[in-house]
């Protein structure tokens, strides 16, 4: 089955990202959008997750529940997860090893933590866009041990992708790689290229987006649905 | 040293809502982290980070200004952040080392 999918999406939990993310508005821009799976990537912090899980089943809208961890050397990296549980569980290790800067909301922007229903119940306290203590180097085999796809994101944008903080894309085993230019970046072909949004609003959800031909939703289909991608 | 004496020493001014203040140092680096850690009140941020979340890191820890290296330009979002912050924005062709050399030569 072919499906249009956006799997990196910030929901108001991101300081850089609209007040109007909510779960449901991210639902809405995604049918909106005609994607037919999408997950919610927050920097640092997964406690959006459960309202997401739920605005994804009152629209029957498949989604995987994820986040988009910053490396020690400030790489961002998709994590993405079949299943919420995992997901909260590996988010919290990544929280938890964050850097002790407090959020300040009048510089960075608010981070709310909110139900289904875009009520908020709290706030995230830590700058989510702050590095975590993990190297990227044990961020990729941690993030796959725990059932996720490991994605690199926006490889090649100038600042805070793998090939800008690290000055190239080490040789580990990543599910596919997200590229912003037209043209991947030269040595990195071994691996599935797709395409994200990165919606920080609601206008931008599907704006880039990738086609898989998946046989189920689930992290394993997925991966073999990335690796057909190396075929075309 | 005034702020705005960057501008003699060749950096092309990008921002320039401030206040004229003396720059107590500069502080080098690229990682958003450390200069979150490191950067002190009144200094001047050397990197090529130019983008926006520099000027919210610049801001946090008092930077009085930022220097962009390497010819990195501001997008038009990383200026206006820097005017509502009252932070002065540079940009130049020279790389990091150049730049902290002749920064580091004017304050003595």
């Amino acid at each position: 089955m072919t499906m249009k999918i956006d799997f990196h999406i910030h929901s108001c939990l991101s300081p850089c990202a609209a007040l109007e993310m909510s779960p449901r508005a991210i639902v809405a821009g995604a049918q909106a959008a005609g994607l037919d799976g999408i997950a919610l990537t927050d920097h640092g912090c997964v406690e959006n997750l459960p309202a997401f899980h739920k605005a994804c089943s009152e629209a029957n809208m498949p989604c995987l529940y994820g986040l988009e961890a910053t490396s020690s050397e400030e790489v961002h990296t998709l994590c993405l997860f079949d299943q919420l549980e995992p997901a909260l569980e590996f988010g919290r290790i990544i929280y938890n090893s964050i850097g002790e800067f407090p959020n300040d909301p009048d510089r960075f922007g608010q981070q709310p933590i909110v139900t289904v229903d875009g009520d908020v119940t709290g706030f995230a306290d830590k700058l989510l866009f702050a590095a975590t203590t993990i190297s990227f180097f044990d961020l990729v085999p941690m993030a796959l041990e725990a059932g996720a796809l490991c994605i690199p994101s926006h490889i090649d944008r100038p600042y805070l992708g793998a090939i800008s903080q690290l000055g190239f894309l080490p040789d580990l085993p990543y599910d596919a790689v997200e590229v912003v230019a037209q043209v991947p970046p030269s040595g990195t072909e071994k691996w599935p290229m797709v395409r994200f949004s990165d919606a920080h609003h609601p206008e931008d959800i599907g704006r880039c987006f990738t086609e898989v031909d998946a046989e189920a939703f689930t992290v394993p289909a997925l991966r073999e649905a990335f690796q057909r991608l190396l075929q075309k | 040293m005034k702020i705005s004496e960057l501008n003699e020493l060749g950096f092309t001014c990008l921002q320039n809502q401030f206040e004229d203040a003396d720059l107590v140092g500069g502080y080098t680096s690229d990682l958003l982290s450390d200069v979150m850690a490191n950067l002190k009140e009144g200094q001047v941020l050397i990197t090529i980070q130019a983008h926006k979340n520099t000027i919210a890191v610049a801001s946090l820890s008092g930077a009085a200004a930022v220097i962009f290296c390497h010819g990195r330009s501001a997008a038009a979002d990383v200026i206006e952040a820097a005017a509502n912050e009252g932070i002065a924005l540079f940009t130049t062709p020279n790389n990091q080392f150049d730049v902290t050399v002749k920064v580091s030569d004017a304050l003595r």
